[in-house]
């Protein structure tokens, strides 16, 4: 157990220290912003009081070494700041949408792992044929087109011409059905890229896998077909297709962000976009640093499950 | 020889490969006796590794024609449809291959393979019934301290130990042939003697045929009760193995055994000049022509057919008796 | 270049592959209408007509005309110059800067190595959108922070390609021979390295490019990319989402004039992947 152990401590250094790089960076662009800090933050309406009160109040009067040790050390006690406009704590705030945009990205995961999965073994076990090639042209297409250009469409059809689900926001607090059925359009549109997304890796992956050695030995004891390709043949699959989807995660985020955008939805996006057009920097750093934070927490869960499928990283000691 | 457990008749086998079309295996007859251990013994290139996908019907990709027949127990084994074909293996014909380090999922316990195997071969056993049976067959094949190793994953076990788990699946389902394409190839020299040794002791208590294919022509010797000698995709000489040794009646395998004794005896390497005729080539005459040291004028008339030489001995040579008194 | 004078065989191979006709077609459209934007388009893209204000497809507006009575058409082969701007220079940003930090990553001092590959690392944490709107709300929306914030989230990609190309060719024995014979590094690096690595940094750069694409549109999309009038393929689409209630045309065909155009650069960025090295498949 011991190189697990090594293993696993690792990576939460290499992640730990993503994260303090991510810090860095959003503390030099508010560091970056050009001409006086006051102004560029919050406007240049503010009235000269607001902007000395402002300025005292974020500590902009300080040096920066002492401004960015204030930052950190307030991150690390997960305090996020203040949000100047509500006088909310910015991680209640965040806090408040986070469960929507988990919602959405989530369903959309799930729902591409779903199909994408048994997609991706047919057409890897049906290498050539026509649903292959079919597959293979739709999975490209489906990936090609930004998820925000799906959504529109899918916004005009369902919402505007056929009528059938209640498309925008998030629906009311409580109510389940409601909040689903406004969840369905999102994540189809936002998961429908991932579905052809995850039928191509694993249907590569599953080629790839397909051709080895052990493959042919549990053919040649006539294990049945679903036995080989859904027990041995995809979780040899799953690592290499783990892998890509980790890294796909960034590019789901961005997606989400304006597939909330489109369908009015509250979540991340819709915070991020609403704190730029109100300057609000508090928010948008606090909720950019939680989306930062949960790509980095979602590659960092991708790389530690490699270890529960591949024995070979979980036990590193060879057999007395 | 007893009866036949294997008749293979006119097997041709043609491949797509980049240099064209490929011819690996000529028209091949062979006969596995039942209850015997047959050695196929050849170079790489004559065709044997094709011959062995050929039994189990698990073709590479690129194979793009099978002609002829594998009769086994009265079964066209290349007119069976898929899934039937499929209820042949694991039942009736199973295997062990040539490279242990990649033959098994690195992703399952030794156990895992084990049960699978056993479960799909007798339906009836439930998963405790079958997790006992594969520790007794581990037993069986000589790996020590079986309850362990049953929750082992094959990169804990060492080539020889992994080769040993294939051995132990095959066993487990008591096929009737069991072919065993170059099993110790992959081993180094003490681990392939322990493995050899092994099958030597297996083959006691088991009731099946055996195909050992090997380029090794003394560790067929030492096993096998048969020999068959292939060359270019043909066999070209077949008989019990003590006569056939003793006096080869084809050139190549008299080239073959004068490579193994010098080998043995002085440590100087004797080859055997020239090359194997490239399966994409056409060949006229005697497919070994091109390297014999005897060829005449008749031997370019046309493959000989592989003719009785003896009593259950046959060979592929025109000239046999005058050049092989 | 080896890569200039096989382009015509390179062609032929992307042509020949199932989208890779499609892909190219598209791509030549584009570039067509980019490049010549003012032949292609049949009237100026800015120019108002109030009284013909969301009027449907004729033959004097192909695709209609928006909320201000502006031709679609033409507006939409503007874009087409404003979004190939946008991916030229953000890629060839991220080209140029990502081959000079991963060759520097792998060839000289190890020292470089470590903070390079962390910075990579830091750069790839971050989502590229979320970025850019970080960016964005600090300098204020602009082209130009759009394109360097997208160039700067594809370093890491070209970055790490470049080096582990280099780190490959780096002891290959035509550039050992070269050594032995006392070329320079700075020789091996100009004549030996780059043109070895370019093929795959150059497939790189065109499975990139819709990305690029798809970042300044959705930026734009939500009034933080390319600012208005400049019509863009996503400004189009922010001007026509505002005005859905009016009309649905505008969104749609800008929508899916976006879509085309990243399906066309995706499929052409894939059949030139397969046709320089099939290897080269990552299945991203």
């Amino acid at each position: 157990m011991r190189g697990a152990l090594r293993y696993v401590g690792a990576r939460f250094v290499t992640t730990a220290l993503v994260v303090l790089g991510a810090m860095l960076l959003l503390f030099a662009l508010t560091a970056l912003v050009p001409g006086d800090p006051a102004t560029a933050l919050i406007g240049p309406q503010a009235t000269p009081e607001y902007a000395r009160r402002f300025i005292v109040e974020m500590g902009l009067d300080q040096p920066w070494w002492r401004r960015l040790f204030t930052f950190l050390s307030r991150l690390l006690v997960g305090d996020l700041g203040t949000d100047v406009l509500s006088g909310r704590p910015v991680i209640q705030v965040v806090g408040a949408v986070l469960p929507y945009t988990f919602a959405l990205t989530g369903a959309s995961i799930g729902l591409a792992l779903l199909l994408g999965v048994p997609l991706g073994c047919y057409a890897a076990t049906h290498r050539g044929s026509t649903a292959d090639g079919l597959l293979a042209f739709s999975s490209v297409t489906l990936i090609a087109i930004p998820s925000f250009v799906i959504a529109i469409f899918l916004l005009l059809l369902f919402s505007i011409y056929l009528d059938w689900l209640p498309v925008l926001g998030g629906g009311e607090p409580g109510n389940w059905v409601d909040g689903g059925k406004r969840l369905i359009l999102p994540t189809v549109a936002l998961g429908v890229g991932w579905i052809g997304f995850v039928a191509r890796l694993v249907r590569t992956s599953m080629l790839e896998v397909l051709g080895e050695n052990h493959i042919r030995t549990s053919r040649a004891y006539g294990l049945p077909d679903r036995l080989v390709v859904y027990k041995y043949a995809l979780r040899n699959a799953c690592i290499p297709t783990l892998a890509v989807l980790g890294v796909g995660i960034g590019r789901l985020l961005g997606g989400a962000v304006l597939v909330e955008i489109v369908f009015a939805r509250p979540g991340l996006g819709r915070l991020i976009y609403d704190a730029i057009s109100t300057r609000n920097f508090a928010v948008l750093q606090g909720a950019v640093l939680v989306v930062v934070v949960a790509f980095v927490l979602t590659n960092l869960l991708v790389d530690l499950s490699y270890s529960v499928i591949d024995p070979r990283i979980r036990r590193q000691d060879p057999v007395r | 020889m007893s009866a036949a457990l294997v008749e293979i008749r006119g097997l041709s086998v043609h491949a797509r490969t980049e240099a064209g079309e490929a011819h690996i295996l000529r028209g091949l007859d062979l006969t596995i006796g039942r209850g015997r251990i047959l050695g196929i013994v050849g170079e790489s290139g004559s065709g044997k590794s094709t011959l062995a996908s050929c039994l189990l019907r698990l073709l590479p990709a690129n194979i793009s024609r099978v002609e002829g027949s594998i009769v086994m127990d009265g079964t066209d084994l290349l007119r069976l449809g898929p899934a039937a074909m499929a209820e042949w293996r694991g039942r009736r014909i199973a295997a062990i291959f040539q490279d242990p380090m990649t033959a098994l999922n690195p992703l399952f316990t030794v156990g895992t393979h084990l049960v699978d195997v056993l479960r799909r071969r007798f339906p009836d056993l439930s998963r405790g019934a079958a997790l006992a049976r594969a520790e007794a067959m581990l037993e069986t094949v000589g790996i020590p301290d079986p309850p362990s190793r049953l929750d082992a994953y094959p990169h804990q076990l060492s080539g020889g130990m992994r080769q040993r788990v294939v051995i132990a699946m095959a066993l487990s389902v008591q096929p009737d042939l069991l072919l065993a394409d170059e099993p110790t190839t992959a081993l180094d020299a003490t681990i392939e003697a322990q493995i050899v040794d092994l099958l030597g002791r297996i083959r006691r208590d088991f009731a099946g045929s055996m195909a050992f294919i090997s380029h090794h022509l003394g560790l067929v010797a030492e096993l096998c009760d048969d020999l068959c000698v292939m060359y270019g995709g043909l066999v070209v000489e077949s008989g019990p193995t003590e006569a056939v040794l003793a006096r080869p009646r084809h050139p190549y395998t008299r080239a073959l055994l004068d490579c193994e004794i010098s080998e043995g005896d002085t440590g100087r390497l004797v080859t055997i000049p020239g090359e194997v005729p490239p399966v994409t080539a056409d060949v006229e005459g005697c497919i070994f022509a091109t390297r014999c040291p005897h060829v005449a004028p008749a031997c370019l008339a046309g493959q000989p057919p592989l003719a009785s030489v003896g009593p259950e001995r046959r060979a592929a040579c025109v000239r046999s008796f005058e050049i092989l008194p | 270049m080896t890569i200039l004078s096989g382009s015509g065989r390179t062609a032929r191979a992307v042509a020949s592959r199932p989208g890779g006709a499609l892909g190219l077609a598209v791509v030549a459209a584009i570039l067509v209408a980019a490049l010549a934007s003012p032949i292609v388009a049949t009237h100026d893209p800015d120019a108002l007509d109030i009284l013909h204000r969301f009027a449907g497809p004729s033959a004097e507006h192909w695709l209609g005309t928006d909320h201000l009575g502006r031709d679609l058409y033409s507006r939409l082969v503007f874009g087409a110059r404003v979004a190939m701007e946008v991916a030229l220079f953000a890629i060839t940003a991220a080209l140029v800067g990502g081959t000079l930090l991963g060759t520097l990553a792998a060839s000289v001092s190890a020292g470089w190595e470590r903070p390079i590959l962390v910075l990579f690392d830091v750069i790839s944490s971050f989502p590229s959108l979320v970025l850019a709107l970080a960016a964005v709300a600090v300098f204020g929306p602009s082209t130009l922070l759009v394109m360097i914030v997208v160039a700067a989230t594809l370093l890491p990609h070209f970055g790490r390609v470049a080096r582990a190309q280099v780190l490959g060719v780096r002891n290959a024995p035509f550039i050992e021979a070269e050594r032995l014979l006392g070329a320079s590094e700075t020789r091996i690096v100009l004549h030996h390295l780059l043109p070895n690595i370019a093929g795959p940094l150059i497939v790189l750069a065109s499975i990139d490019l819709p990305v690029v694409i798809t970042v300044e549109a959705g930026l734009s999309f939500i009034g933080l990319g390319v600012r208005p009038p400049l019509a863009s393929w996503g400004t189009l689409i922010y001007d026509g989402y505002a005005y859905l209630s009016d009309s649905k045309l505008p969104v749609a065909v800008a929508s899916a004039a976006l879509g085309i155009a990243t399906l066309g650069f995706t499929l052409f960025g894939e059949a030139l992947r397969d046709a320089v090295d099939p290897r080269l498949d990552g299945g991203r």
